[in-house]
């Protein structure tokens, strides 16, 4: 194959979720599209690498040094939500009323993967502790082993702080049916059931 | 529960095939060498979706293939499946189905088709070190329980993280998984005590019906941290062994370390069993494997690898006769030699030379 197509092929490949037959659609179906059209997408992909950086402050994506909400001053910097990744945080923000900062990890600890607290964003976490005026760190990982560890060792950095701790509630998706729900969330959600009357 | 059909591409040195299984199993005969253990390893193959002498996928796969795919029939008396695994050796992809859809988790494929395999490499079930009697355990257990296997899935991700973090020099990320190594370690030391407790008696039956007669009594017992079922007590223990960990970086406390320990007449069969009566050990545990399974499903497959060859007359007529007794199952039996096999064994004999089965004749069926 053409070397070109082929590097293309090779680099669409590289993108979650996609393999290999699905980059090779791509390509050919890029290669059918006006050259205008292509060059966008081009363009687009260029200015995202050269523009976009983490905020300095919380780690969320941006494209100035202080993100969009860590300049907001409306919003509460006493209420710190930590996330493992930028993805996260737009996800909180269109589906909650949540009107406080984020952290955003950079990823869990992994350390069979070698990813300890130093290649996370533990140092920004710590300034913002040093900082003082926390009130509540909410701990929004991802309810996996590795993101449940790593509330774990967040929870630790913080004790003894006088900051509250807490964390996202596990239980059952709304509107779902309890049939289909799997074991463990279910046993989740029976040990943190409510009162409701 | 029987193998009705399989069907292999690019698995070890074995010729592409689909054959139709006779219902009561088959003798495969040939000449060491000539792909006998392969086909017995291709038909554990979706018991667990691995080799079952261990062997990575890529190990299994054809020398200068791209992968290997299998597929195999399976009937109960009131249902009919089909398991099939594909690998594709370039990035190691592995897909499994069931009756032709992927099931959400590889998991929920386990169980669907279920046989016991009986060695060579057996013995060291009494003999060698306590991995072997650990594996053992963690396979009749997945087989039995599908929550056993989620929850050694999730330990063993736990224990791995934990002790990759100390020896990272890493202590205070390493007491970040306590949590899950304490829930899902708990669980597992819980049920293999429960197991244990309930296949005592199946051991000491099984030693005494293979076993030279009027020997003392066999038993089984768990050694491991009883105290370990009560997630609630780890944290004080992984505090005890805190120094020790850190000095050797790796997690010193937890199921991973205990022990199944085999006894004859209260000494240890390992330390001071005849040659004679750990083979017999050996056999009775894997035929406490097929007590357990059968609980849960009809009568599971048995697979015997040149399982006579090693045996004295006296214990090759007793485990035929056993396995005779253990009711009606299909049956597959490797052998270079038709004399090795005792009489209530006789079945349709198929030849295996270099990697091509063929139907060679029928026997009388079992």
């Amino acid at each position: 194959m053409v070397g070109a197509i082929d590097e293309l092929i090779t680099e669409l490949a590289r993108l979650p979720g996609i393999g290999r037959k699905t980059a090779q659609r791509l390509t050919f179906h890029l290669l059918q599209q006006p050259s205008d059209q292509v060059s966008r997408l081009a363009a687009a992909l260029t200015g995202v690498v050269e523009r976009v950086r983490p905020c300095g402050e919380c780690g969320n994506l941006s494209e100035v040094e202080q993100c969009g909400i860590c300049s907001d001053p409306t919003r509460d910097g006493a209420l710190l939500c930590i996330v493992e990744e930028p993805s996260t945080v737009s996800v909180v923000e269109k589906a909650t009323s949540f009107r406080g900062r984020y952290l955003v990890l950079g990823g869990r600890l992994s350390p069979i993967d070698g990813i300890g607290p130093e290649q996370l964003r533990m140092g920004l976490l710590r300034r913002r502790i040093e900082a003082g005026g926390l009130r509540e760190v909410i701990l929004a990982t991802n309810p996996s082993l590795e993101g449940e560890a790593t509330s774990t060792y967040i929870q630790q950095l913080l004790a003894g702080k006088g900051i509250r701790v807490t964390r996202l509630a596990r239980g059952l998706p709304v509107g779902g049916d309890l049939e289909y729900v799997d074991g463990v969330t279910l046993s989740h959600a029976l040990q943190a059931r409510q009162e409701v009357s | 529960m029987r193998a009705e059909r399989i069907a292999a591409r690019g698995f070890r040195n074995l010729v592409d095939f689909d054959l139709t299984l006779p219902p009561a199993g088959a003798v495969f005969l040939g000449p060491n060498g000539h792909g006998k253990t392969n086909l017995l390893e291709l038909l554990y193959y979706p018991v667990l979706f691995r080799s079952l002498r261990g062997a990575m996928d890529s190990e299994v796969t054809r020398f200068g293939d791209s992968g290997f795919q299998l597929e195999l029939v399976v009937r109960t008396p009131d249902s009919r499946c089909v398991v099939g695994t594909t690998f594709i050796a370039l990035g190691k992809r592995k897909q499994i189905t069931v009756d032709g859809v992927p099931p959400e988790r590889r998991i929920d494929a386990v169980g669907q088709w279920l046989a016991v395999a009986f060695l060579p490499t057996d013995l060291a079930l009494v003999q060698g070190p306590a991995t072997g009697r650990r594996q053992y355990l963690d396979r009749v257990l997945s087989l039995s329980s599908p929550t056993y296997l989620r929850t050694l899935a999730r330990y063993r991700l736990a224990l791995a993280q934990r002790n990759a973090a100390l020896r990272r020099g890493e202590f205070r990320v390493a007491t970040a998984f306590d949590g899950p190594l304490a829930t899902h370690g708990a669980g597992l030391v819980r049920q293999r005590y429960e197991w244990v407790t309930r296949a005592r008696g199946w051991f000491a039956d099984e030693c005494e019906r293979i076993g030279e007669p009027n020997t003392s009594a066999a038993d089984l017992t768990y050694r491991g941290k009883e105290e370990l079922i009560d997630p609630e007590r780890w944290p004080l223990i992984l505090a005890e062994c805190a120094g020790g960990d850190q000095q050797r970086r790796a997690t010193s406390v937890g199921p991973h370390r205990d022990d199944l320990v085999l006894s004859l007449g209260g000494r240890s069969l390992r330390e001071f069993g005849s040659t004679g009566q750990q083979r017999s050990a050996a056999l009775a545990l894997k035929l406490c494997e097929l007590r357990a399974l059968g609980e849960r499903q009809t009568a599971p497959a048995l697979l015997l690898d040149d399982a006579f060859a090693e045996l004295d007359r006296g214990r090759q007529e007793r485990f035929a006769r056993r396995l005779h007794e253990s009711g009606p199952r299909q049956i597959f039996v490797t052998t270079p030699r038709l004399d090795e096999l005792p009489r209530p064994l006789e079945l349709p004999i198929w030849s295996v030379r270099d990697g091509t089965i063929t139907q060679a004749g029928e026997g009388v069926p079992s």
